[in-house]
């Protein structure tokens, strides 16, 4: 039976040399502030940037295999792939504390247009490439072109009981106008709700988006992201790396990493990532 | 069912896929800054998931609350018989001047609106209501039941509709669009979710073959923790306060089932233009000042029901809810921007339990005065078996 049935499944990976590390450095350029979201994906670095560049309001899927992302091997089915351990670590002041999450990127819609107030439809030529499902998985908006902000909108999508027409909370976008910006958050704004769009009243998780509605005029581009939220860990000073073993560490729990996973993280930083270097090591282990 | 073993664990949770990941974010109250000193209900403030609601239903009687209804986190659906347990939590906030702080996870039962603030003394609290029956539809015209709620019947000089049970649960649906007095009637949770109001019964329906006769009651009891152990109350306005400082007194029935037990002195002092979400009689040095939940009789180790709420003078407008919730978990931050993580497996093993439709919010314990729409991130995550 594959997959981690008992502790000594996991201590088995171990010496039967079923584990895989791999380094990663994220080097953004962009200037960032205190309290805002930012995804990585889109830093220079190892694992290389991706752009989320195609045609707009047009889906298209994410893997390792064409995207890229933190490394963790081939295609290992039937077996099941864990992460478990991740250490992090940064020199730079600014940078910290930083809460960063590991996601899964499934899909985007890019370069929505910012400064149309008509119901704008997406078009979802291809599936969730994993979590077909769509349970847990989550929406998050990130700037690709800035923004003024302060201006809301909604999404219209199927929920992961293939519900269509589900529509979203009200958000507002912020006023970090940085591309990779989470354009949903900030420190203290009203309707800035976090990195992922809170979805309507029952709903766990996200199969397609349908459409978005921008309620007055902005400048500037989205792209909507389907991300499945994987783990997450905090570089809290430039004086330690964070050093955690899923495991021991974190409540007994070991993320399962599906084949062709693209791995990126989003992050939240204590200031400007401008010149920073944020590295670390993520270790994984399959049965 | 549970966890039997750590093999046991590793295998649901790792293996099994018996785990749900819930990543949250709630912003303080808009309107108002938090007081350092003072403790505050993030439930009907915005964010994911968005806000909820303590200002709905008939006045006084108890509205229920659950995971299907607004506000509420969500944390991967009903798993019984198997049994679901918080195994990690983290939060943090990045907002100037919001730490430290105290985060308390609660699951919300459900709430006593009470709109009638400006009425001095004793108001009764109502859990239940006489209802009649037509077409399996079960209609009271003094009590505005929420839906999903858990309810038993009873009768008085006469017989109640077939088959409904005395001492038995049974779950509400409300049976017409906007009609909020109406309500079909299963005999699961997961049948009333899955019903198909309002044009018609669904699956899992309780059909009524008699209309009953005499008196028909039905009461709403608790959701979950039916007995009542460990479940607190605190007591916020649902709209902003005007002035007054009434103190706040309940009686309650306990969880060992002994009623009209109340509020021992001192009492209570509620704050003067408490804003929404505010604990009303939370604050630091001061008689009268708690936090976050109403004092309880000597022993006394939860409530089952409320039987009145009091205020001792009028307040010059606004709404109340007392609140009944099951605190679960407290997670204290220290400084900004730096996650509170909790391990509840090997740091502080507890693995608290979430039981089926659980409502999960949090209050917070604010160390210094925060400013408006302040956001507050973390994750849990749940595993079961």
């Amino acid at each position: 039976m594959p997959g981690f049935t008992s502790i000594s499944n996991i201590a088995d990976s171990d010496t039967e040399g079923k584990t895989l590390y791999a380094s990663w450095r994220k080097s953004p350029t962009q200037t960032t502030a205190r309290g805002f979201w930012f995804d990585l994906s889109m830093s220079p670095g190892n694992p290389p940037p991706q752009y989320y560049a195609a045609s707009p309001g047009v889906s298209v899927a994410m893997a390792q295999s064409t995207d890229g992302g933190i490394y963790h091997g081939k295609p290992i089915t039937p077996s099941t792939l864990y992460l478990r351990k991740m250490l992090g670590i940064t020199a730079t002041a600014t940078v910290v504390p930083c809460s960063m999450i590991l996601c899964d990127y499934l899909l985007y819609y890019p370069f929505i247009d910012e400064s149309s107030t008509d119901p704008q439809p997406l078009t979802t030529n291809v599936t969730l490439p994993r979590y077909a499902d769509g349970k847990g998985v989550q929406i998050m908006a990130v700037v690709v072109a800035g923004q003024t902000g302060g201006v809301t909108f909604s999404v219209n999508y199927t929920n992961s009981d293939g519900i269509s027409d589900r529509t979203s909370a009200t958000v507002t976008l912020c006023t970090q106008a940085a591309v990779g910006t989470i354009a949903t958050t900030a420190p203290a704004t009203a309707g800035c709700n976090g990195p992922f769009i809170p979805l309507a009243k029952g709903d766990t998780g996200v199969r397609s988006i349908e459409s978005i509605t921008m309620n007055s005029a902005d400048v500037g581009l989205l792209t909507l992201v389907l991300v499945k939220p994987l783990a997450q860990f905090s570089i809290r000073g430039i004086d330690a790396p964070v050093e955690l073993d899923y495991f021991l560490n974190c409540g007994g729990t070991l993320p399962v990493i599906q084949d062709d996973a693209f791995l990126m993280f989003l992050c939240s930083p204590g200031g400007t990532i401008a010149g920073s270097s944020i590295m670390g090591v993520a270790e994984f282990a399959w049965r | 069912m549970g966890f039997s073993s750590m093999d046991d664990f590793v295998n649901k949770v790792t293996n099994l896929n018996q785990f749900y990941r819930a990543d949250w974010n709630k912003n303080a109250l808009p309107t108002t800054t938090q007081v350092a000193g003072e403790w505050y209900c993030l439930f009907m403030g915005s964010g994911n998931p968005s806000a909820g609601v303590f200002a709905s239903g008939t006045n006084l009687s108890f509205q229920s609350l659950c995971d299907q209804l607004s506000g509420g986190i969500q944390h991967g659906g009903n798993v019984f018989p198997a049994t679901k347990h918080i195994l990690n939590a983290s939060a943090f906030s990045a907002g100037a001047t919001s730490m430290p702080a105290v985060l308390m996870l609660v699951d919300l039962l459900g709430y006593y609106p009470m709109t009638t603030v400006t009425t001095v003394g004793n108001q009764r609290m109502f859990n239940s209501a006489a209802f009649t029956v037509a077409n399996s539809i079960l209609t009271s015209s003094t009590y505005d039941i929420a839906p999903y709620s858990t309810v038993q019947f009873s009768n008085s000089g006469g017989t109640l509709p077939s088959p409904l049970m005395t001492d038995t649960n049974y779950y509400t649906l409300r049976s017409g669009s906007g009609a909020t007095w109406t309500n079909f009637i299963y005999d699961s949770l997961s049948g009333a979710i899955a019903g198909s109001s309002p044009t018609s019964f669904g699956s899992g329906a309780i059909i009524m073959t008699t209309s009953g006769t005499g008196t028909n009651i039905i009461q709403c009891v608790l959701p979950r923790y039916s007995n009542g152990t460990g479940v607190q109350c605190f007591v916020t306005p649902a709209t902003v306060m005007g002035a007054a400082t009434p103190s706040i007194s309940i009686t309650y029935t306990n969880a060992s089932g002994t009623s009209l037990k109340v509020t021992p002195p001192i009492l209570p002092v509620g704050k003067t233009a408490a804003p929404v979400g505010h604990i009303a009689y939370s604050g630091v040095a001061a008689a009268g000042k708690y936090g976050p939940f109403m004092p309880l009789s000597a022993r006394d180790t939860g409530i089952r029901s409320l039987q009145s709420g009091s205020l001792s003078v009028s307040w010059a407008s606004g709404q109340l809810a007392f609140v009944l919730c099951k605190p679960l978990l407290t997670l204290p931050m220290t400084t900004i921007g730096v996650a509170a993580e909790r391990d509840l497996m090997n740091q502080l093993p507890s693995l608290p339990q979430i039981k089926d439709g659980a409502c999960l919010a949090w209050l917070i314990y604010a160390g210094a005065n925060t400013p408006v729409n302040t956001a507050f991130y973390g994750h849990l995550d749940f595993g079961w078996g």
